[in-house]
């Protein structure tokens, strides 16, 4: 039986800036505004209990939620302890380039300030391979995960470009050629084009010897899927793919986050402000008991740890965090496919209005709607002869299977806890790469990226001195 | 000279920016500093919670009268105050522009500048806030906070060179600054409508109100005669660098069509809890539950 983690709070999610957004966004979201009326008095589910018996009949084992057990909840949301992290550079430099993709559709009103693709670079001085790493779902190219993999990528001696998700609102806008994201293919595409574009630009003098491709979570199947498109089109020559932490079947990952939404929220909208009631009267109850005259980051840092406490509150964080990206992508979806869920097609918003209402109904609204009324009708017109089974069969990573299976250049590493996996989707894993993946016993869904076996590993691979989980050294 | 470096900033204004590509140079990053300043800080959290654990038990054991507990039925409306937000939301795509093509690239400049000198900038400005704050912490009734913020004020002046060094801090006598919106609220003044400041950015009519107050004291003290001396004209704008330095905030770094909407919440939200600290002792007035936060 596997040893679960006893955690008591702590606060390593000070790490870097970025961290923090996960709590300053559970506690934002969890208010965004609802107006809704006082319906939810019937609505007789309370979210903490309901989630938290789920989690006491389950048993010990095996994943509270069913979808994950308690410490890869924790450290999904807290993210590596800063002690754990692998030894990083004193100084990566870094530049901002904004570029504007010639391919880009007309940029809608309400997003005015997204017309060009915003990446990050850090060049070394020397001739260097270069690897490309490309955020997870609704992410910039600026994460905290992103910057940690950066800082460990530079100190290994390689040039880092970070891309955004092919989700992110400002690659959506920029870089996309249908606006409707989230098909593994055509964003694979969208992306390749962008990062040819990129790199055929970039600033200074850089000598590449070697590109390779990174991505994590979302990213790390973008990173899989350009890299076969590259086997093909030979545009980039990338050499070698290590795939962190990615999703086998996209739906059914999301879907999963979904249900822990309604299992940890509640589902639509009352929910949502049940959850930011509790979070307030708790805030101001914790910050009058302080001697504080600011809410500021510490005292925020310090509430974390008394507001998230149970199962059910780790799960809301993580899945209002992805319910908030996901807004993003529909709102983006809807007004570009014109597919009229929440954006009239014949009166898109302009710039000075007021999108709270939009906000307020997004923010009830899963995955599955995404899926069935923007996703599905705009690729169901233009793929003749797909169905919804389908496109849903084509977001696997089946898609790419041979190569996984015989490319010696594809790598995976990921987590036996990792809550947007099953048990059949990782055993899909491991025999499809067979000695190309590193599993690790603990890390939920991003826990563990920049520890330091995950770092060692990762390099081993990128380096090709990688030789199976079995000749890895735990640290 | 002048005349292009202003036609550049008006075009970036009106959101005609070059073609192609505009690159940024950041301030490089420190990953293996930042790394062992937060396991440090993450050990000091976990002290201060400790610390404040044993404050409140103390304060339970002792039987002292505390206010009912807040339950979630108190919680303000989610729904924020914005009468004007039309012209909040003009100013607000005015203030990401300014952001994007003249504060944030003067900031990173800045950023440049070696970090003792700009600690004491940020040292030098923040001493001379604390003239006010001993007002407003008077004002407020707060003495004891008053005092604290005076003995900052005269040993950060002598010892720390004008202010340029904290020594006050480095004594353990730290106090955070307030300021006279801080003081209106304590007079009982709700924050009002939502208000985005050109430039500055989010805030409500109280809080500019009292940001006004601010900048009138600080005028009318006139310390060292700065404000209204041969140098005032340089003193904001440096200022302003500095401030924004300090923040990590980029405009539309989330992509979000709905920031306006969240930053609003955020920033009302944040008002209403430290209203909630300052009339911690009075009796809560029950609100209208259909009224909007903030009005």
């Amino acid at each position: 039986m596997r040893e679960r983690r006893k955690y008591r709070p702590r606060f390593h999610a000070i790490r870097y800036k970025g961290r923090v957004r996960l709590i300053a966004c559970f506690i934002a979201a969890a208010g965004l505004a609802v107006m809704a009326p006082a319906a939810f008095a019937d609505d007789a589910v309370f979210a903490d209990d309901a989630a938290d018996q789920l989690i006491a009949s389950s048993g010990t084992p095996e994943p509270a939620t069913g979808l994950a057990d308690s410490a890869a909840l924790r450290a999904t949301v807290y993210g590596t302890p800063p002690q754990d992290i692998a030894p990083m550079p004193a100084k990566v430099p870094l530049v901002e380039i904004n570029m504007h993709m010639p391919w880009a559709r007309p940029v809608p009103d309400v997003f005015w300030f997204g017309r060009d693709l915003r990446v990050w670079f850090s060049s070394q001085d020397k001739p260097a391979p270069l690897a490309i790493v490309i955020s997870g779902t609704g992410g910039d190219g600026n994460t905290t995960v992103l910057s940690t993999l950066r800082g460990a990528l530079y100190g290994a001696g390689y040039h880092v470009l970070t891309m955004p998700s092919p989700t992110f609102p400002g690659f959506i806008v920029s870089a996309s050629t249908t606006g409707v994201a989230g098909d593994l293919v055509q964003d694979g595409h969208d992306l390749y084009s962008a990062m040819q574009r990129v790199v055929a630009h970039l600033p200074g003098k850089v000598r590449i010897t070697d590109i390779d491709i990174l991505g994590y979570s979302l990213g790390g199947a973008n990173a899989g899927v350009v890299k076969s498109i590259d086997a093909s089109e030979h545009k980039l020559n990338i050499h070698r793919a290590v795939m962190i932490e990615p999703p086998v079947s996209l739906f059914a990952s999301v879907e999963r986050l979904d249900r822990l939404f309604a299992i940890s929220i509640g589902s639509g909208d009352a929910g949502v402000e049940r959850l930011y009631q509790k979070i307030y009267a708790q805030l101001a109850n914790l910050y009058r008991a302080s001697d504080r005259v600011h809410v500021d980051e510490n005292f925020l840092l310090t509430a974390a740890a008394e507001v998230l406490n149970s199962d059910a509150e780790f799960s809301a964080a993580i899945a209002l965090t992805f319910r908030i990206d996901l807004m993003n992508m529909f709102f983006a979806g809807d007004l570009y496919a014109g597919t009229g869920v929440v954006v009239d097609p014949g009166a898109p918003p302009k710039v000075g209005d007021s999108l709270e209402r939009t906000q307020q109904i997004l923010r009830g609204k899963p995955f599955s709607e995404y899926f069935t009324k923007v996703f599905a009708p705009y690729y169901l017109k233009r793929r003749p002869y797909s169905t919804p089974e389908s496109l849903i069969a084509e977001n696997r990573l089946d898609i790419i299977a041979d190569a996984l299976r015989n490319d010696p250049d594809y790598y995976v590493q990921t987590n036996s806890d990792d809550l947007i996996l099953d048990k059949a989707e990782l055993a899909w894993l491991k025999n499809t790469l067979g000695q190309k993946i590193a599993v690790y016993d603990h890390g939920g869904h991003l826990g563990n990226i920049g520890d330091r076996r995950q770092v060692a590993d990762m390099l081993d691979m990128l380096a090709g001195r990688w030789r199976g989980a079995a000749s890895g050294i735990a640290p | 000279m002048r005349i292009a470096a202003l036609a550049l900033a008006a075009m970036g204004l009106c959101g005609c920016a070059p073609e192609g590509m505009i690159i940024h140079r950041m301030p490089a990053e420190t990953p293996a500093a930042d790394n062992a300043a937060a396991i440090q800080r993450a050990a000091s959290l976990a002290a201060a919670t400790e610390a404040a654990a044993k404050a409140t038990a103390g304060v339970e054991a002792r039987g002292e009268a505390s206010p009912p507990p807040l339950t979630p039925a108190d919680a303000p409306p989610p729904r924020t105050y914005d009468p004007w937000e039309p012209l909040n939301r003009f100013s607000y795509r005015f203030n990401a522009r300014f952001d994007e093509t003249i504060f944030l690239p003067l900031s990173n400049g800045y950023r440049r500048v070696p970090s003792p000198l700009r600690s004491g900038v940020h040292n030098f400005f923040a001493n001379l806030a604390e003239v006010d704050t001993v007002i407003n912490y008077t004002l407020q009734g707060r003495l004891g906070r008053g005092v604290r913020a005076l003995g900052r004020f005269v040993v950060n002046s002598t010892v720390g060179i004008g202010g340029l060094f904290d020594f006050a801090t480095k004594l353990r006598l730290e106090n955070p600054p307030t300021g006279f919106g801080t003081t209106l609220s304590k007079w009982g003044m709700h924050p009002g409508p939502y208000l985005v400041i050109p430039i500055l950015g989010p805030s409500t009519l109280r809080e500019a109100v009292g940001l006004l107050g601010d900048y009138g004291t600080s005028y009318g003290v006139n310390l060292a005669n700065l404000y209204r001396g041969d140098v005032s004209w340089a003193l904001w704008p440096l200022n302003a660098v500095d401030q924004r330095s300090n923040i990590s905030f980029r405009y539309y770094s989330t992509g979000s069509p709905f920031e306006y909407e969240t930053i609003r919440f955020l920033y009302v939200r944040k008002l209403l809890l430290e209203d909630e600290g300052l009339h911690k002792k009075s009796a809560r007035k029950r609100r209208a539950p259909d009224l909007p936060a903030g009005e």
